[in-house]
């Protein structure tokens, strides 16, 4: 069964089918374009249209067929020629002057990728887009200048709407011929422009006017929302990237690190073991990696005026693996919070003999958080803090209470006691580390250590300046900061540390010398009064004798 | 230059006499005179006749009846003008001499 449709020619119904009537219809409108210049242009339209009912006519007659077909509507297009050939050029001399038509830069709507900014230039250059979309991506790699550029020109020239400006785009004349050229393509746009007037025109310069505004603010955020969410992408893009080469353990794309210190596999081991979590971040962020690939391929595909057939399905399987594959990483790293639960402290004491100690400390080469010792499979974590408190007991001692997280009691406390801490006592030398280390299978869990050195008053000890990154806000009598703690000699009095070879200047600001010279001129100044009294006393008595 | 071009170019410029010359020697409606014009290989499609029709109308050259037809709607039978019949007998005398001057200077000299 076939829809058909009725129209009149010259007041006769013919039923066309729907193929037929398609065609047909794009003819006649073709052909009253190219007439509508015409002087009389009507008049001719209805001749033709009486012809060509006349050889629908005739062709019903002969096949004796009710209904008009593509066939029928082809021989009217052989006879009477396509819509060129229905002007006359010598009547419509167009000067020549006008096929020199300026040229003006637009937007080409047509072969457009992204907002036809390329396609553009390429129309006004006569250069095939496709080398200027090349050299907007190499700008795009290599400085980001193509981005903006792209924003700019998107944003400042106008889209080629109309015939006219789409021939002008390409530098061609605004004549039948070439209008004609473009109507396979494009509805034109004369028809639905209207002229209005009077009052009309008015409400729609206010309507058009409010319209305008309104549109270019949604466009201004549509612009911004785009560049929103493009950054967003490529962060998370390269995030997941950056997870994936560290996984897979990629030279080149293990750029993420946690803490800022520890990368690649190693990294990625610390947190996440190597059992299932690890296959689920590989897998998943391979899946989700699927989507901007797929993605980079039909844009690619689209650039280089490919259409890719199976696009749609590229599309579809590249947002489902992505959805999975978000999964899987979401699954992964969610199951760590439950190994964080439960929190165990374990404290080991050591005594120490003696009453005068000197503290250095080990320090790590380059200063990271926490790394992998490949050598020996053991996690070096650096998260020590040193204190130093008084005791009333008479011997010195050093406490050290190392913490870690787990996903139950019992874990956490293993994790607690298998901490590796190295010091030695060495004559008067206390050397302690910056780092401790736990068995890699142990994992990163939030481990900490505190360092305690408990001194009985009377006892001294010497700061050593390698100490400082372990340094946690040792109290002293002067409450000076623990960087100028450093280098000195400190003695444990009842009221706490209090530095022995410090000199006055690094004792005392500013404004207590200050203070301290006042007074010291307040007590001089009374003094030779009080001389000067006696003086005068003595003066008397010698006067009265 | 085509020659293709060239060849219509030719054509276009006799086409509006011949017109006129099919119509002196009798009436006729838009498809006899296509008929004819096709026959002797003048023109090629249709479309290009209406307009011409239609101008050399408006400049009083033609003039036209409505006959009622049994293959269709209603056909224009076109007739020369009085006018009409002065140009072309004007045209008739250019052609004439149109021809022999290009008979003389084409044809090889024996």
């Amino acid at each position: 069964m076939n829809k058909t449709i009725n129209i009149n020619l010259a007041g006769i119904i013919f039923h066309l089918d729907e193929v037929a009537f398609e065609k047909f219809k794009t003819y006649l409108s073709n052909v009253k374009t190219a007439l509508g210049k015409e002087e009389s242009g009507e008049e001719i339209i209805a001749d033709i249209e009486a012809r060509i009912a006349e050889i629908f006519n005739l062709r019903m007659k002969e096949n004796g067929s009710q209904v008009v077909n593509l066939s029928d509507v082809e021989f009217i297009i052989e006879t009477l020629g396509q819509p060129e050939a229905f002007v006359d050029e010598s009547e419509n001399e167009v000067p020549k002057s006008s096929s020199k038509e300026t040229r003006r830069f637009f937007r080409n709507p047509d072969e457009k990728v992204i907002g036809g900014v390329c396609s553009g230039i390429g129309a006004y250059f006569d250069i095939d887009p496709v080398w200027i979309r090349v050299l907007f991506l190499v700008l795009l790699f290599f400085t980001g200048i193509g981005f903006i550029t792209y924003v700019i020109l998107w944003a400042a020239i106008p889209e080629a709407k109309t015939t006219a400006q789409k021939l002008q785009m390409r530098g061609e004349a605004v004549n039948l011929n070439n209008i004609e050229k473009l109507f396979t393509k494009v509805e034109d746009y004369t028809s639905t422009e209207k002229i209005k007037s009077g009052v009309n025109s008015f409400v729609s310069f206010v309507v058009n006017g409010i319209g305008s505004i309104f549109s270019f603010v949604f466009k201004f955020i549509g612009v911004m929302l785009a560049i929103a969410g493009a950054l967003f992408a490529f962060t998370l893009i390269v995030t997941l990237l950056g997870i994936f080469g560290s996984t897979w353990n990629l030279d080149g794309f293990n750029f993420i690190s946690l803490n800022g210190y520890i990368y690649g596999l190693d990294g990625a081991q610390a947190i996440f073991g190597s059992g299932w979590r690890l296959l689920a971040l590989r897998v998943g962020t391979l899946l989700t990696l699927l989507l901007p690939l797929f993605a980079l391929v039909v844009f690619l595909a689209k650039i280089f005026g490919r259409e890719l057939t199976n696009s749609k399905l590229l599309s579809f399987s590249g947002i489902t693996s992505f959805i999975v594959g978000l999964i899987l990483i979401f699954i992964s790293a969610g199951s760590l919070i439950t190994d964080f639960r439960e929190r165990s402290t374990e404290t080991d004491k050591i005594t120490l003999s003696g009453m005068s100690f000197e503290i250095t400390a080990d320090i790590l080469e380059d200063d990271q958080g926490f790394f992998f010792d490949v050598e020996d499979e053991l996690l070096h974590i650096e998260n020590v803090r040193f204190n130093i408190e008084a005791t009333t007991y008479p011997t010195a001692s050093l406490e050290l209470k190392h913490a870690a997280s787990g996903r139950n009691h019992s874990e956490a406390r293993a994790r607690a006691q298998s901490f590796d801490y190295p010091t030695a006592l060495e004559g008067e030398t206390l050397r302690l580390s910056e780092y401790f280390t736990v068995p890699k299978e142990s994992l990163y869990r939030g481990q900490d250590l505190k360092v305690t050195l408990r001194l009985p008053v009377g006892a001294s000890v010497y700061l050593d300046e390698s100490i400082e990154n372990i340094m946690y806000d040792i109290r002293n009598v002067r409450n000076m900061y623990d960087g100028d703690m450093l280098g000195h000699q400190w003695e444990m009095t009842p009221e706490g540390l209090s530095c022995t070879d410090c000199s006055t200047i690094e004792y005392y600001n500013a404004e207590e010398i200050e203070e301290s010279i006042e007074d010291n001129l307040e007590e001089m100044e009374e003094s030779i009064e009080r001389k000067l009294e006696e003086l005068e006393l003595e003066l008397k008595k010698l006067k009265d004798q | 230059m085509k020659i293709e071009n060239t060849k219509a170019q030719m054509r276009k410029g006799v086409l509006e006499y011949c017109i006129l010359g099919i119509l002196s020697k009798g009436d006729a409606y838009a498809s006899d005179i296509i008929e004819r014009l096709k026959s002797a290989e003048l023109i090629v499609v249709e479309g290009t006749l209406y307009p011409l029709l239609t101008r050399l109308k408006n400049a009083d050259l033609l003039e036209y009846r409505w006959e009622e037809s049994n293959a269709g709607p209603p056909r224009k039978y076109y007739s020369l003008s009085a006018q009409g019949r002065a140009f072309q007998l004007e045209l008739k005398g250019t052609w004439e001499n149109l021809n022999n001057a290009v008979e003389q200077l084409t044809s090889t000299p024996s």
